[in-house]
């Protein structure tokens, strides 16, 4: 009480000055027909406005949501789309039959569900690191969410990584920028293919080697992802050849070719770890060949 | 401030407002919109320099909403008035002489200070009273033109008629 009269004394003037203009805007507005028009007049086009603001600022509070719902149907769509491309190409085929069966499961005798080859779970990228030999990152989706090991991660823009570890509900992503990727792409209209790799400290470009010397690259020419193996659907951008191409130093009749990488490293922020339906029975195929070779 | 000052500021609140309705009310009529006095601010300024500005200002509301009645245009002129007490306190304590108020001069009238000082100091006070009140008036700004003429016009009029009733009765309390 001794604070609020305190206060008074010393802004007395202004709370008096506001208090009693309030009082007199009041009586004018309600008693002289001039002034009362104008300011209802003022007053609808200011609620108006605030309505509008108001409308507009729920709008934003909902783009979480909103984003969040896009992302799934965009997963959902993604998988559609490569599921069409996988069902066509049979068609004009005469062994139909056979690779429509690579596709469809038998769930019990009496019920047959199809399911697309490649299937999109959205995630969103927590931690990132480029500036190391070796780079990860963390996705916040894990095995409860279906991601197991040696799935791929890509943007709408690039690729990002190969998972490694899973979790419940995380997993460690190895980053395109690690030694030990190795991601098969192809130059898109040449159709030769080559192996990706990160052999620097560079963040923004990896190394297309093992495109032999009679193929013609030229500055600009784009890379895809070949779909050669599980982890990545083929013609997936992965960036643009930069400059001109120099040959290998290990080995002369290919190049080492540098790429650009269209998805910036440092600004992972969300994607679509892939999952490939035969993943685990093309894996094994894969490690028969090896422990043979 | 005390009791004393009671009665000199009662009979100009009554004096003041009596001159404005029933005379300059009448001349504004009769002659035409461009044509306002407004003397009753006078009693604002001559309020006691001792008083505590919030008593000032709703001093300075009351005469408004008693010149409004007579008016037929409630709260304009009471708008007008109480932002007269507020400033009127800044500018007294902009307008302070060398060596500061003594505590002799019970009113800021030109018996106490020269009529330069309380020319200065009316002047200023009349012109922003009459601009808030024509910008009241009008309500609006998109009349800024009309505004400005009729607040020179108004104060010009008025500070001849201030001086005048100040000449004439040359107020001490």
């Amino acid at each position: 009480m001794n604070n609020l009269l305190q206060l008074f004394i010393r802004n007395g003037g202004f709370i008096t000055f506001f208090v009693l203009e309030a009082i007199s805007f009041y009586l004018i507005v309600g008693n002289n027909q001039r002034q009362g028009a104008i300011y209802a007049h003022s007053y609808g086009l200011f609620a108006g406005y605030v309505y509008r603001w108001r409308s507009n600022m729920q709008e934003y509070l909902h783009l979480r949501d909103e984003v969040e719902a896009l992302r799934k149907e965009n997963a959902e769509l993604r998988t559609q789309n490569l599921n069409a491309r996988l069902v066509t190409v049979p068609y004009r085929d005469t062994s139909y039959q056979l690779l429509y069966d690579t596709i469809s499961r038998r769930d019990s005798l009496w019920h047959k569900f199809t399911r697309p080859a490649y299937e999109y779970v959205p995630a969103v990228v927590i931690s990132n690191s480029i500036g190391l030999n070796n780079n990860w990152l963390m996705i916040n989706r894990g095995s409860a969410d279906g991601v197991v090991p040696n799935m791929g991660v890509v943007s709408k823009e690039g690729i990002v990584g190969i998972v490694r570890h899973v979790d419940r509900e995380f997993s460690t992503v190895m980053s395109v920028l690690h030694r030990q990727t190795k991601i098969s792409a192809i130059l898109k209209g040449k159709g030769a293919f080559g192996s990706l790799v990160w052999d620097n400290r560079d963040p923004n470009h990896m190394t297309l080697k093992d495109i032999p010397r009679h193929i013609i690259v030229s500055d600009g020419d784009t890379v895809l992802t070949s779909g050669y193996s599980t982890m990545f659907p083929g013609g997936h951008l992965v960036g643009v050849v930069e400059g001109t191409p120099k040959p290998d130093r290990d080995n002369q009749y290919f190049y080492a070719i540098k790429v650009r990488l269209s998805q910036d490293p440092s600004l992972f922020s969300e994607g679509y770890v892939v999952c490939h339906l035969f993943q685990q029975t093309l894996d094994s195929l894969q490690q028969r060949n090896d422990e043979q070779r | 401030m005390n009791s004393a000052d009671f009665g000199p500021n009662f009979l100009r609140f009554v004096g003041l407002a009596a001159l404005q309705v029933l005379l300059f009310k009448q001349i504004s009529l009769s002659v035409g919109a461009f044509f306002n006095i407004f003397a009753y601010p006078l009693f604002i300024i001559l309020l006691p320099l001792a008083a505590p500005t919030p008593l000032a200002i709703f001093l300075g509301f009351l005469m408004g909403i008693c010149i409004d009645l007579f008016y037929g245009t409630l709260g304009v002129h009471a708008s007008a008035c109480t932002f007269t007490g507020l400033f009127r306190t800044f500018l007294i304590n902009a307008l302070e002489p060398k060596g500061g108020y003594t505590g002799q001069e019970l009113i800021p009238a030109p018996y106490y200070f020269d009529w330069q000082w309380f020319f200065s100091l009316s002047g200023v006070l009349m012109f922003l009273h009459c601009f808030w009140f024509f910008s009241v008036d009008a309500f609006t700004f998109v009349y800024i033109g009309g505004i400005t003429l009729k607040t020179i016009a108004g104060w010009a009029l008025s500070m001849l008629f201030v001086a005048l009733i100040v000449f004439l009765f040359n107020p001490k309390r």
